[in-house]
């Protein structure tokens, strides 16, 4: 009831802005308004809900189908995974949008979206099956091979089970990835269909209900997508949880010896070469015409090599000057504020009851979906990029750490009790502590997100930086450069995520209670 | 329980010379150094030691769940790895491990199923299984439904299920409290009885070791090996009332002081 007459308010003083044109000069159209506009428009809604839902669901179901192939492929051959590394870290830096205009010009038909929604649900479900199939209770294993039970009776009797709870896990952050990856494939692929195309071609129409309106359509069916697989993980994942807890692990560590130094450097060197060899032979496979397909090597040639290559680098880097500052600034301010919050919820229980229902919903938010909303509230500066950038990386961070901050043990809090510790003592000593590995998660997890929510905004408002370069490209089909930037966006995002990852390394080596001997 | 139970081959077990490191940083460490060790066939015997004895690693080593550097372990005449694929051994640990999403029956016909067997053929002596171990009416619960000592009857009932030659406990009730302890000791004898396997048993309590087994086995540590063993001589089936005897304290006395020095040969 509370919560109702909460939203109620909320509901009536949104009204009264909207209605009165107090903010931004009528940006914030009122719920009314956009009902309205949003039954003005029933005709065109359903034609293009489903043009955006049909390949968002291939997608989903091509790419989990390879995620979960693939985890149960790392988990039988961790060579495997080993050199599949570079591709995984690759799939999961890049920013979708910059694969877009490379997979429009690439791929026919419905095939860029449903591709971009098969790229964007991969990482999620792959990670998690692949954690629910090696993080096993070691103790079961031991009684399996009591009976002679070899590596398949270990996967068949225990880690196909054990792997559900991670793979449900994983398709509810997939489901709205896909619906957000099919409409940012329709970005430019000239498709008349489609949420993302609808919303593209209402941005220069002085419309901003319609805008929000299909923003908020977006929303709800991302957040549907989500709810629906949470559904399925909660009727699958009960009576999971182990009933004890197993007792520390044992890390094996081997001695490097030069001769498995040397493979451990082929292996690297293997790892890093197998993205460009999978970029190559799709594109040979496919046979597409060099013209509009630029090979790896074609990509060095523009770069480096044709006449106007130093034109081509200068416009690069100028927009890397652009971009990289905001996504860096975005990402310290999303994560200082996700600790914050999250700090602040530990001491004010109401804060993370009220945050953390919203953060879950607005982590699905589709991306594209909010820019233009944020645009018509903060204009088209620097302001709207970073609050576009600190929105997709908070909601993210927020739950990581939140859920870091609860994982301290109830013991270690109580001893402190006994010394009658306050609550800041309690927090410096115990809980920040025992949190850091979630914190350091969390940063690198959201890391390859914040240069997404940079590009996006200068895509579609800002007119400046990669984002920007990129569309003026595409519009130009100017093909080396929009290869070009694509692989330098996710070459930054691949080099962002593995720069916050050392540090993590650092972190985690100097107060993990795990790393030390024992 | 039919009467076939007590008819069930037991094996003998042969230790010899088993020697087994690890490396602790660039130390060395002796598990357990030249090792060895004979039970006959249907003998109970108890291995006690301070942490670090290496009576874990033993009691793995006869499960063929690790390698001994050195040494070999037969098991009526055949290697553990032999007689894991005959579903000979039953192996129960200080924790239950039972897969948490299935419920006592299905936890109980794991071994079959890793071994390949008929299941269905199985159910009647599953449920005997279960009623042997007192959990009647919990056939279908599931891990987080039972207590701590339930769990661990699910998973003594789950080492009989395969008729083992040989039984492996280490620390089977550690995590229980003392007076659970006690009756999960004396329903252990009882289902011993029955089945006359082999028993090996890990355990920190004297108590338990003097009250089961026919041989307590003390064992040192740094390097881990075999110091004393004693025969113990009290008559089956042991009733509770033993924990109060004299004798029963007179021996406690003598095991304490081989586990603490002074006394070891």
């Amino acid at each position: 009831m509370k919560a109702l007459l909460r939203l109620a308010i909320l509901l009536a003083l949104w009204e009264g802005l909207g209605d009165f044109h107090l903010i931004a000069q009528g940006a914030l159209p009122s719920p009314s308004a956009i009902i309205m506009q949003w039954w003005q428009d029933r005709a065109v809604y359903p034609p293009h809900i489903w043009a955006t839902l049909q390949p968002a669901l291939l997608g989903f179901i091509i790419g989990n189908c390879i995620a979960v192939a693939a985890a149960f492929a790392f988990a039988l051959l961790p060579t495997f995974e080993g050199l599949m590394r570079g591709f995984n870290i690759a799939i999961f830096g890049i920013p979708p949008i910059a694969l877009a205009p490379v997979l429009v010009i690439t791929l026919p038909g419905d095939w860029p979206q449903i591709v971009l929604a098969s790229v964007s649900v991969y990482f999620p479900t792959m990670v998690m099956t692949l954690l629910g199939l090696r993080d096993i209770d070691p103790r079961p294993i031991d009684v399996i091979r009591c009976y002679g039970g070899g590596e398949f009776a270990v996967l068949r009797w225990l880690r196909v089970r054990s792997c559900v709870p991670g793979l449900l896990g994983g398709l509810r952050v997939a489901a709205p990835a896909a619906i957000l990856g099919a409409i940012l494939a329709e970005f430019g692929s000239g498709a008349r269909w489609g949420l993302g195309s609808f919303l593209l071609g209402s941005l220069g129409r002085g419309n901003p209900a319609r805008i929000w309106g299909i923003g908020l359509t977006a929303t709800l069916m991302a957040a549907l997508a989500y709810g629906l697989c949470a559904l399925l993980g909660r009727r699958f994942s009960a009576s999971m949880a182990a009933v004890t807890i197993a007792g520390g692990k044992t890390i094996s560590k081997t001695a490097k010896t030069a001769a498995s130094r040397v493979s451990h450097l082929l292996l690297a060197l293997s790892a890093l070469a197998i993205p460009f060899l999978i970029w190559w032979g799709i594109l040979k496979g496919f046979g597409v015409s060099p013209v509009i397909a630029k090979t790896p090597l074609a990509v060095w040639q523009y770069l480096f090599s044709a006449p106007d290559a130093a034109e081509s680098r200068a416009a690069i880097l100028q927009a890397l000057k652009e971009s990289l500052p905001l996504a860096g600034i975005g990402l310290v301010i999303a994560l200082s504020v996700a600790l914050l919050l999250a700090v602040m919820g530990m001491i004010w229980r109401a804060l993370t009851a009220m945050l953390m229902p919203a953060a879950l919903i607005l982590q699905t938010m589709p991306l594209v979906a909010l820019t233009p909303m944020i645009v018509l509230l903060f204009g088209r500066g620097i302001t709207a990029t970073l609050v576009v950038t600190v929105i997709v990386t908070f909601f993210p961070a927020f739950i990581t750490i939140a859920q870091g901050l609860a994982t301290v043990p109830k013991a270690s809090l109580d001893l402190l009790d006994v010394y009658g510790a306050s609550r800041s003592q309690k927090l410096l000593m115990v809980s920040l502590p025992t949190s850091l590995p979630y914190l350091c998660a969390a940063a690198r997890l959201v890391a390859p997100a914040s240069l997404l929510g940079v590009m996006i905004a200068e895509w579609l408002a800002t007119g400046y930086g990669l984002g920007n370069l990129l569309n003026t490209a595409r519009g130009e089909l100017d093909y080396g450069m929009i290869w070009a930037v694509a692989f330098v966006a996710v070459a930054v995002s691949v080099g962002f995520y593995q720069l916050v990852k050392l540090l993590e390394d650092q972190v985690l080596r100097r107060y993990s209670a795990a790393s030390s001997a024992a | 329980m039919d009467g076939s139970a007590a008819k069930l081959p037991t094996d003998d077990i042969n230790i010899s010379g088993v020697t087994r490191t690890f490396a602790v940083g660039s130390r060395q460490v002796y598990a357990l150094r030249d090792v060895s060790l004979r039970c006959d066939a249907g003998s109970f015997t108890a291995l006690i030691g301070p942490s670090g004895c290496g009576k874990s690693t033993l009691l793995r080593s006869i499960a063929g769940l690790e390698l001994p550097d050195a040494g070999s372990v037969l098991i009526g005449g055949q290697t553990p790895q032999q007689k894991c694929r005959l579903g000979a051994l039953g192996v129960a640990f200080q924790d239950s491990a039972l897969l948490p999403w299935r419920s006592v029956r299905q936890n109980i016909a794991l071994p079959l199923q890793v071994l390949r067997r008929n299941t269905a053929g199985a159910r009647d002596k599953i449920d005997a299984l279960i009623d042997l171990v007192g959990l009647k009416g919990f056939e279908n619960a599931r891990p987080s439904q039972l207590s701590g000592g339930m769990r661990q009857r699910v998973a003594i009932a789950r080492t009989l299920v395969t008729d083992p030659s040989v039984l492996l406990m280490d620390e089977p009730f550690g995590a229980l409290d003392q007076i659970l302890r006690r009756s999960m000791n004396i329903e252990l004898q009882r289902i011993w009885m029955e089945n006359r396997a082999t028993t090996l048993l890990v355990t920190h309590g004297i108590d338990e070791a003097l009250f089961l087994a026919d041989r307590v086995v003390v064992m040192h540590r740094d390097p881990g090996r075999i110091a004393h063993i004693v025969d113990i001589p009290f008559a089956r089936p042991r009733s509770p009332p033993l924990f109060s005897a004299p004798e029963f304290h007179a021996l406690e006395d003598e095991i304490a002081a081989y586990l603490y020095g002074g006394a070891t040969s």
